[in-house]
């Protein structure tokens, strides 16, 4: 199947849209190559999708949408996509373990896990890990979100403006959101 | 000659018979003096097969899916037992099987790598307690052992000992096999004898890659060859324990498809399938019922269609797994058989130390040492993380070190409740037993259904042979055998029942059985949650045992425990209640859940964290006996010689990819690699490369606080210099690695990082003078004791799963 079928391009400008950016991580790349065609073959229109992956030796392999290199190409990629992953994908896990782990001395790992995490601006995604991000129209949203199924944890952002500033927005927002651990 | 004295060992040397005078002349030479001692007459050579970690419903000679042609050709030639008990844990088990005495008696009422302070639980055999290879031994058997141990304490693991408690030690005059609890199948980390040899050199062969069972086999063959060239009478007691089927399971692709989409159905429906046939084999009464599937376990039409595939596989490994243990052990079947001597050699099989294990939880893991750590990822995680490491194809190769879903092992032990760990019922304690002996059974293809446990084995043995157990071991006075013979049972169906009365203890979970009564007192915590929330109910101050629910079960008109009879008979569980705790009394149960003693506080005293050093030419160092980096800061510093055109490989390395850590240089570059049990893998790399000359490397590790999988801050120094460094915020809590080892210099087994693994073992091409490790104590009393208990909680998860 080609991943792109059911992409659909609407003709820009972008001036007062409403965009949303929705960022999945994940402990394999097949998992996110999963949602990452889920979210192609939606039927929605997306700006783009892209997922990029560390394989466990360190390789590190990006795909992504043919409509979000012609983004990239009108500059969207000065927005720096890659540092929405910098956190991805330690809070979920964080979460989890904490509960247990931290439980067996009667303390949680969480808060000190969390506060480190947010703190680490220069990591990239760890060895064996993915992530998946997708931005789109907020209206295609309805149809997007569902078939993201196996992120193990998802952020979003929503933000307004001209196309580039909501993107960056809406970035912005769901880097904020993942890490704070949201799902 | 005389028969000796057999109830002293060793056999008393024969008074010197001939004469001594000042010279040779008159002299007369008494060639006594220099036999061997014999064994009694006819003894028949002992071939003793223990299967790991599986059920009773788990192989087609029981009814079972798993098709295992040798266990039933014997089978067919000899006996089927069908109500064959066992304790639920692999080490109790073991013990009792060696020493014909009850698993606490002999120090085993956990695993090997568990010591504690209770006489029932220090893992040390008591020298009132020769075992059965020992006493065989000093009566003329010639005495082997291969595969899985478990038998001797983790800090005695290493060439200082003591060797006392090794397999050696107990009497085997040759052993291959590994010492703990589990192995990899293709890189385990051996021993030999009374030496750690590590990973074969087979194993980086891809031609002919190593695998351990086949390698078992040809050990056994060969050294039942070897016996056979010197002397051709001579009984041989060999001790063949697979590491098959516990996790990980690993077998080649070609054995775990055969059994492709042969469990799509889920283990709902398994267990009604297994059930008809062991009904029409006749090793389950007509009249059984099967016992219903605890909320414990998720019905199959519950599991996604996504995961139902991935679990459908773990099973199909685990039943090619199983059936390359049945053709190994029929390769030593053979073997004998072509010696000639299959008659006259008594084969008992064992399928399964304890009932199938359920240590997979819910998910089953991709690494098997996830649950030991307490790391709980969710079915998606899973996964994912066997997606990572090559997915469903991949399961059962060396990449993973894979454990199925807690439900297939309760499918595994058809029709009966629970599995491994849960000494309360039979699905941890009731498992096959085949006995083979064409010139001494009858009726070849018989049905023995007499109460029998593990501790009748050896006694069973010794009165075949015709060795009386010795009152006296090395001038030791030595503790009654607890078992009985069922050597009556070979010849006549109808033989009377003789062990009519047996405790079961594991984990707190207990049962008291007597004349066909069964109480069981099942603590109700599920066997694979240890979480605090979990444990709290058992605290010293909380847990009353005698509050615990009991059931009684009638067993002969109820194979299964379906039927609980508690309620009707109110008299008789209090009766079997007071006779536990008369049996725990005597047979060093107490106290109760001493297993579990490191989650409430009861440690041993802090030992010395200080400064450990390791020459360059050390290797294979016991996973038990790295040093205890764990939940703590440390440093790793060598010192190098670097020659002029530079240098790479392995400086050390601990375990592997799914666990462990390595530093190593790579591109002229200083680089450690530090794998969160495979779920996080770190990696930080110097920014200039390294020196040539005389060169000091340094990794420090500051820890963020003393807590479990305490996150913290690496940095790298060259000649004290810093040259990188990053974050790792999940760190190992307790223990890396089962079975992998640590090594100087190079990278034995599966490697750590994988960016090498096309150059492993990965040897340091300069030279290494040493390499130390100096571990910090946490500044404050608290914080180290903390972190102590930690320690010592993965003991107890590690006993837990072992």
């Amino acid at each position: 199947m080609n991943p792109t079928a059911g992409l659909k391009v609407l003709s820009l400008p972008f001036d007062h849209e409403t965009t949303d950016v929705l960022i999945g991580s994940y402990l394999s790349h097949d998992a996110a190559q999963d949602d990452y065609r889920a979210a192609l073959a939606c039927g929605a229109y997306l700006h783009g999708a892209i997922v990029v992956a560390k394989d466990v030796t360190g390789k590190v392999t990006v795909e992504q949408s043919d409509h979000m290199a012609r983004e990239m190409a009108q500059g969207l990629g000065t927005l720096g996509f890659l540092t929405g992953l910098m956190v991805l994908p330690l809070v979920p896990l964080t979460t989890g373990f904490g509960a247990v782990m931290g439980g067996l001395l009667g303390e949680g790992l969480h808060l000190l896990t969390e506060t480190k995490v947010k703190g680490q601006a220069a990591t990239m995604i760890p060895l064996g890990c993915a992530a998946l991000i997708i931005a789109y129209p907020h209206s295609s949203a309805d149809a997007v979100e569902p078939v993201v199924t196996r992120a193990l944890s998802k952020a979003r952002g929503e933000a307004q403006g001209h196309h580039l500033q909501a993107l960056r927005g809406a970035l912005a927002v769901a880097q904020k959101e993942m890490a704070a651990g949201q799902t | 000659m005389t028969e000796p004295d057999r109830t002293t060992l060793p056999l008393s040397a024969p008074e010197f018979a001939g004469t001594a005078n000042h010279s040779l002349r008159g002299s007369e030479p008494d060639w006594n003096l220099i036999r061997q001692p014999d064994p009694p007459e006819g003894a028949p050579n002992v071939l003793l097969v223990l299967i790991d970690d599986a059920g009773f419903g788990n192989p087609s000679t029981f009814g079972g899916p798993i098709q295992t042609p040798n266990y039933t050709r014997l089978a067919e030639g000899g006996l089927r037992y069908n109500r064959f008990h066992v304790t639920a844990l692999c080490s109790p088990t073991r013990a009792a099987l060696l020493t014909a005495r009850n698993n606490h008696a002999v120090g085993f009422g956990s695993i090997g790598e568990f010591s504690s302070g209770f006489p029932g639980y220090t893992a040390m055999l008591p020298p009132e307690c020769a075992p059965l290879p020992r006493i065989l031994r000093d009566n003329g058997y010639s005495t082997a052992a291969f595969g899985k141990w478990h038998l001797t304490p983790d800090g005695q693991q290493g060439p200082a000992g003591p060797l006392g408690r090794w397999p050696n030690g107990w009497g085997f005059d040759y052993f291959y096999g590994f010492l703990g609890g589990d192995s990899g199948q293709w890189d385990p980390c051996l021993a030999e004898n009374q030496k750690i040899i590590g990973t074969p050199a087979e194993y980086y062969d891809e031609q002919h890659p190593y695998y351990l069972p086949d390698a078992m086999a040809d050990k056994t063959i060969e050294w039942l060859h070897g016996v056979r060239g010197q002397d051709a009478r001579k009984p041989f007691f060999a001790y063949f324990a697979t590491g098959c089927s516990h996790a990980p399971h690993h077998v080649a692709a070609q054995w775990a498809d055969r059994y492709k989409g042969q469990f799509d159905q889920g283990w709902d429906r398994l267990r009604e399938e297994v059930f008809e046939r062991q009904k029409q084999l006749g090793v389950v009464p007509t009249d059984a019922e099967l016992t219903p599937r605890d909320d414990a376990f998720p019905a199959w039409d519950d599991v996604p269609p996504r995961l139902q595939a991935l679990y459908a596989r773990q099973m199909e490994v685990y039943a090619g797994f199983s059936e390359n243990a049945d053709h190994n052990v029929g390769r030593v079947i053979d073997a004998i058989e072509e010696l000639g001597e299959l008659g006259n050699t008594l084969v008992i099989w064992i399928w399964g130390d304890n009932g199938a294990s359920m240590e997979g939880t819910i998910t089953g893991s991709f690494n098997e040492m996830t649950m030991q750590n307490g790391i709980p990822l969710t079915d998606e995680m899973q996964l994912q993380l066997a997606e990572r490491y090559g997915g469903s194809e991949s399961w059962g190769g060396p990449i993973m070190d894979p454990h199925y879903a807690a439900a297939w092992a309760w499918a595994g032990n058809t029709p009966f409740q629970w599995g491994k760990q849960v000494g309360s019922h039979l699905g941890g304690t009731r498992n096959p037993m085949v006995i083979h002996w064409p010139e001494r059974i009858l009726d070849p293809g018989g049905l023995r259904s007499q109460f029998t446990h593990v501790t009748d084995v050896g006694a069973t043995i010794l009165d075949v042979a015709g060795i009386p157990a010795p009152s006296r071991v090395d001038g030791v006075e030595q503790e009654p055998l607890h078992g009985v013979t069922f050597a009556d049972s070979l010849l006549d169906a109808t033989a009377p029942e003789r062990h009519t009365q047996q405790y079961f203890e594991t984990i707190g979970n207990r049962a008291m059985y007597k004349d066909g009564w069964w109480l069981a007192m099942r603590t109700p915590r599920i066997p694979w949650v240890v979480t605090p929330e979990a444990l709290r109910p058992y605290a010293p101050d909380v847990w009353d045992p005698d509050a615990d629910p009991a059931e009684l079960y009638y067993l002969p008109d109820d194979f299964s425990q379906a039927r609980d009879l508690a309620a009707d008979h109110p008299q008789r569980v209090q009766e079997l209640k007071d006779l536990f705790w008369q049996e725990a009394e005597r047979y060093k149960v107490l106290p109760l859940l001493a297993t579990l003693s490191a989650f409430f506080g009861i440690i041993p005293p802090l030992e010395a964290t200080d400064k450990i050093e390791y020459r360059g030419d050390v290797q294979n160092v016991a996973p038990g006996m790295i040093p205890r980096i764990y939940n703590r800061s440390y440093t790793i510093s060598a010192d190098l010689l670097v020659p002029r055109e530079g240098a790479e490989g392995v400086i050390v390395a601990e375990a592997d990819h799914l666990g462990g850590f390595s530093l190593f240089v790579d591109d002229g570059r200083l680089t450690h690699t530090y794998s969160m049990m495979g779920v996080f893998v770190y990696r930080q790399q110097a920014d200039t490369p390294l020196p040539t000359g005389e060169v000091t490397v340094r990794m420090e590790f500051a820890a963020d606080a003393a807590k479990p999988a305490t996150g913290g801050q690496v940095t790298l120094y060259v000649n004290d210099a810093p040259v990188g460094g990053g974050r790792m915020d999940h760190t190992v809590p307790m223990r890396f690695s089962a079975y992998a080892g640590m090594d100087i210099g190079r990278d034995n087994g599966a490697v750590v990082d994988l960016s090498y693994a096309d150059r492993q073992p990965f040897a340091f091409t300069g030279t290494i003078r040493k390499v130390v490790f100096d571990v910090k104590a946490h500044p404050s009393a608290g914080d180290e004791r903390a972190v102590h208990t930690v320690a010592h909680h993965g003991h107890a998860a590690h006993g837990l799963s072992a």
